[in-house]
């Protein structure tokens, strides 16, 4: 199995600072389910380049503001 | 838990307990495989059981969780079930390649329909199995 992608991102974070907007209301508004929110924010799925975007749109910052490069 | 894993779940749990079923069945039939011909009304049984205890499973867990169940799957699924049918087509591929070359080794006809008609259950199994393990990991 291969390991996490080195991808990290601050969706909780930014769900708490937007009034604890819920994993399930998230995903219905950028098409996913609540389980790959979750996959997520615990970084066991790194979200297609749409779905970034998507998210970023939903919180009003960029893309840089959510998802960030692991580097070392 | 996703509806779909759960369905992985329940589906890998039920092609198994009826290819466990079908081989108990063929080999009481006989004790050597090689002189036992393709047992199309075992295999018909087989097929059609599947079938319908499939979807009675699939009804009882869309019942249980009707939105899931409508909601098509998202990308991560989706690559997760498109990973798992690669790799089960490998194993479906890998026990074909093995079943010709028995064939072409020793001739035998029933054993060729056995093992390619287990190649296609195992295959089956592992798909499932590999969608569940993926859609649980994260794809």
């Amino acid at each position: 199995m291969s390991k996490a992608p080195p991808i990290t991102n601050r969706v909780r974070e930014w769900r708490e600072a937007h009034g604890g907007i819920s994993q399930a209301a998230l995903g219905a508004a950028i098409g996913v389910t609540r389980h790959t929110i979750i996959a997520i924010e615990q970084g066991r799925y790194s979200p297609s380049l749409e779905s970034a975007f998507r998210i970023a749109r939903v919180f009003g910052v960029g893309v840089e503001d959510v998802f960030g490069w692991e580097s070392g | 838990m996703s509806f779909r894993e759960k369905s992985a779940w329940v589906m890998a749990l039920l092609t198994g307990v009826a290819g466990l079923w079908y081989f108990e069945k063929l080999v009481a039939l006989s004790s050597s495989l090689a002189e036992t011909p393709a047992p199309l009304g075992l295999v018909l049984r087989y097929c059609i059981g599947v079938v319908v205890v499939s979807v009675i499973a699939q009804i009882g867990l869309a019942v249980m969780t009707p939105e899931d169940a409508d909601a098509p799957a998202d990308e991560r699924e989706r690559a997760a079930l498109r990973r798992a049918g690669s790799w089960s087509g490998d194993v479906l591929a890998m026990g074909i390649l093995s079943a010709l070359a028995w064939f072409v080794a020793r001739g035998d006809g029933n054993l060729l329909f056995h093992m390619v008609f287990a190649s296609l259950i195992v295959a089956q199994i592992c798909q499932y199995l590999l969608q569940a393990v993926l859609l649980r990991r994260g794809a």
